[in-house]
């Protein structure tokens, strides 16, 4: 999602040029939202994956000071505004950023490599088999749950419980291998690497996570069958 | 100077506080009553007058056809959703009721924010008459669960009170802010808020900043028909029946009486949080008694359900916030229904710590407002509240299936925006309907409005609006449209679906306005015409009078022509008339009353004469 563009070559209050930041650097009044350079030019980032939670949050936490509708409460209703919509915006953009599945994903998005509500739900060619054996044992636990057979259900309920470990113990794998791809990304932008290679990095990212998405439901199939949660 | 209060708009009580500037703390402000707890009762009185708070309390037992209470059950809420309420409150509801309830009292109808308003302006009369000065903006608490609908009406309750809302804070984070005003602890604090009507739990992170403290919500869940009056119904579903089958009594034609029932069974549940057993004595029309000792065991056990019903929204919040109940540095507890040992005993399981009950349950949230509205008005910004939207934000999509846009537990404000086009050529408008809740299907989320973007006749495909959706800091939403071809801001009509449009508020601005002047004209009009009244008996027994003939005939034309035009004043409404009559009748008759004078001191003298001889 963008950040709207709204873009205003002029300070608003005092003419001058505003200089990009959130304030205007010769009055200090408040500023429109930008041209959509998103949200990690939101914090004064560069696009860089493998980032710094701590700095992050400290970063979020001396905006929000600056930028929430408290300290904007007796003013006009149009500065009002604009600290409504830049505060909403900082909330919005930490939120996807401090998560690094929901970080990379908006990346991608902005780059047009992910669509959203598009990403393949296709089962990774080395895991078919798994896959199988797992989809058969959920199935299998459920008939004898609704069978009352307790002894096979307890049996199957282990069987199940190992193999959600196995699928736990992949996605953990498939997180590693996200976060060495973050950092093959960062290298890549601080030696200012070509567009090829940018897209290589971003198909490559975009490939892991689909699987991670595929895998990551699977366990939570398991999780939901063993506990037998009902849906939030 | 105007002043600026925090309040409490709860089910069963409200409250007013401020901060005190020479001690830097908060404090309640007390009523007349000498109580800090304003009872949040209406009542329509029978010369068609609002009273609120105490004094509409005591008409609970005497005119419960004309007083309503729990009203806060029925806020932002539609016809449908309180059929469940029904059975248990004896609200009488306009069957007309479409998108806003209508309650009625006496022959008179009203919406919930009108109710609502009518007890906001009894504690901010409490206030005003406490600094002798008008208060006229607040800072109102909202149970966290609240969604939107129930949220604007809050606010609009506010502004029928003639009060500007500066912002609408979740109870259990004032109450977190209340407590964390005496502490160093910084960490993660759990606040377990269960109240009269509603329950709520928050999840909360304490920083220590440069700049101050950052109380930030990391996850908020709840129910909002869940409290201490569903153990008073509880109760009272057990003695109706008992009364039933043992004394063959049923309370159909004696509202009354179900109401005194109500009060004893509460003091009982009251009594139960120190003693061990108590007994009920409540004696029915017609003379039998029901008498019934109830033990705090058997209390426990029977409300166990309800308590329990506390734990599902608690463990969410726990899951959300990503955290474990061992976790939490401090457990604090707010909420009259706290005060149960049961729930007490439960939390502190739950927890492994025993929680917080040093200020008293009743008044934290209220203090914790009125830090808030202190930290608003006096600009000091030492402490930030980083609040979450409790409920998903959501769209209709084709097949009824919501499209998610803003997650729940999300800070803030927040937004999303989206891109919205046309799907037939010449198509003239898009129609957008915004729902509230964490169901997959619209049919099971909360409709907040439903509204259409105008857009020019073009081939499908071709228009582009970005519609941007934003949750304030108070947790209402606002919507806004762009046409990104024109580059102009489309106006979208949003139809709340279950709350005050913008004219109906407007309109009942105006009426109360018209009310309160109309209230003022009505009262100085019987005051002008009492005032005629004995002006014009006392005129008549002068011309009756022998002494009266020694006024000439122009001065007795006068007079006859100056009652003559009083009595006509008096038949008008216009009680300015009224008061000029009476000064011209008053002219008219000062001979008159010279004469009489004269003679009543002649009279007396030669009294005094006689009294002599």
């Amino acid at each position: 999602m963008s950040v709207s563009s709204v873009a205003s070559p002029a300070c608003w209050n005092c003419g001058a040029p505003p200089g990009g930041g959130h304030f205007c650097i010769g009055c200090g009044k408040i500023q429109p939202l930008a041209a959509a350079d998103g949200y990690f030019a939101f914090f004064g980032l560069p696009e860089k994956l493998d980032l710094d939670a701590a700095d992050l949050d400290r970063r979020y936490l001396a905006l929000s000071w600056k930028l929430h509708p408290d300290n904007f409460v007796r003013a006009e209703e149009f500065e009002r505004n604009l600290s409504l919509d830049r505060s909403s915006v900082l909330n919005d953009a930490y939120r996807v950023l401090r998560d690094p599945v929901s970080r990379a994903e908006y990346l991608l998005a902005r780059h047009g490599v992910r669509k959203e509500g598009q990403t393949k739900q296709q089962a990774p060619p080395e895991l078919l088999e798994e896959v199988f054996e797992l989809n058969e044992s959920l199935e299998e636990l459920r008939a004898a749950r609704l069978s009352g057979d307790a002894a096979e259900s307890a049996a199957l309920g282990k069987r199940l419980e190992a193999a959600g470990r196995n699928f736990q113990a992949k996605l953990a794998e498939v997180d590693a291998e996200l976060a060495a791809a973050f950092r093959e990304w960062d290298a890549a932008l601080d030696r200012s690497a070509g567009e090829d290679e940018r897209a290589r990095l971003m198909a490559r990212m975009n490939e892991i996570l689909n699987r991670r998405s595929y895998i990551r439901n699977l366990v939570a199939g398991v999780t939901h069958e063993l506990d037998g949660a009902p849906d939030a | 100077m105007s002043r600026t209060v925090g309040i409490d708009l709860g089910t069963t009580f409200s409250l007013v506080a401020w901060v005190n500037p020479e001690t830097g703390r908060p404090e309640c402000i007390r009523g007349p009553y000498g109580s800090t707890l304003c009872p949040s009762v209406v009542s329509l009185d029978e010369d068609g007058r609002i009273v609120a708070g105490e004094p509409a309390r005591r008409r609970l037992l005497t005119q419960p056809e004309r007083t309503i209470y729990s009203v806060k059950r029925l806020m932002g809420r539609g016809v449908a959703d309180v059929q469940d309420e029904l059975r248990l409150f004896p609200f009488r509801i306009d069957p007309e009721s479409r998108n806003v309830i209508r309650v009625r009292l006496g022959d008179r109808f009203f919406t919930p924010p009108e109710i609502s308003a009518c007890i906001l302006r009894e504690v901010k009369g409490w206030a005003e008459e406490f600094f002798h000065e008008p208060v006229t903006r607040a800072v109102i608490t909202v149970p966290a669960y609240f969604n939107d609908a129930q949220r604007q009406a809050t606010k609009d309750a506010g502004r029928l009170a003639g009060l500007e809302v500066l912002r609408l804070v979740n109870e259990p984070t004032a109450a977190a802010l209340a407590y964390g005003l005496d502490r160093e602890q910084r960490g993660l604090v759990a606040v377990y808020d269960f109240g009269g009507g509603t329950f709520d739990v928050s999840i909360l992170k304490l920083i220590a900043a440069g700049e101050g403290d950052i109380y930030q919500v990391l996850a908020t869940s709840g129910d909002t028909h869940l409290g201490g009056d569903d153990i008073d119904n509880l109760l009272l579903d057990l003695a109706r029946g008992e009364i039933r089958r043992d004394l063959g009594f049923d309370f159909g034609d004696y509202p009354e009486s179900l109401q005194d029932l109500r009060k004893a069974l509460i003091a009982a549940k009251h009594e139960l949080s120190h003693a061990d057993e108590t007994t009920i004595r409540f004696l029915l029309p017609g003379g039998l008694a029901y008498v019934r000792r109830l033990t705090r065991e058997e209390f426990e056990r029977r409300i166990a359900p309800i308590v329990d019903r506390t734990f599902g929204p608690v463990r969410q919040a726990l899951s959300d916030a990503k955290c474990k109940p061992s976790e939490m540095d401090e457990v604090v507890m707010v909420g009259g229904s706290t005060r149960i040992p049961l729930v007490r005993r439960r939390v502190e399981e739950l927890f492994g710590r025993p929680p917080h009950v040093e200020l008293d349950p009743d008044e934290v949230v209220v203090l914790g407002a009125a830090v808030q509205a202190n930290i608003l008005t006096t600009g000091v910004q030492d402490t930030l509240l980083l609040d979450v939207t409790p409920l998903s934000l959501g769209l209709e999509t084709m097949g009824g299936v919501v499209a998610k846009l803003i997650p729940r537990n999300s800070t803030i404000p927040a937004s999303a925006e989206e891109l919205f086009t046309t799907g037939v050529d010449n198509q003239t408008g898009i129609d957008l309907h915004v729902l509230q809740g964490e169901r997959e299907l619209a049919r099971d989320c909360r409709s907040l409005a439903r509204f259409r973007l105008p857009v020019e006749p073009a081939p499908a495909g071709m228009a582009r609006v970005e519609v941007r959706f934003t949750i304030d800091a108070s947790g209402i939403l606002q919507v806004r449209a762009r046409d990104l071809k024109t580059g102009q801001e489309r106006s979208a009509d949003v139809q709340p679906s279950y709350g005050l449009s913008g004219p109906e508020i407007e309109r009942m601005l105006v009426e109360s306005i018209d009310f309160a002047e109309q209230d003022f004209a009505e009262r100085q009009l019987i005051e002008a015409r009492n005032e005629a009244e004995t002006i014009l008996h006392a005129t008549e027994k002068s011309l009756a009078d022998a002494e009266s003939e020694l006024l000439d005939p122009s001065e007795r034309a006068s007079i006859s022509g100056a009652m003559v035009a009083l009595r006509q004043a008096m038949a008008g409404t216009d009680y300015r008339l009224v008061r000029e009559r009476t000064d011209e009748l008053n002219q008219a008759t000062t001979h008159l009353a010279e004469l009489l004078m004269d003679r009543a001191i002649r009279s007396a003298l030669e009294g005094k004469k006689l009294a002599e001889i």
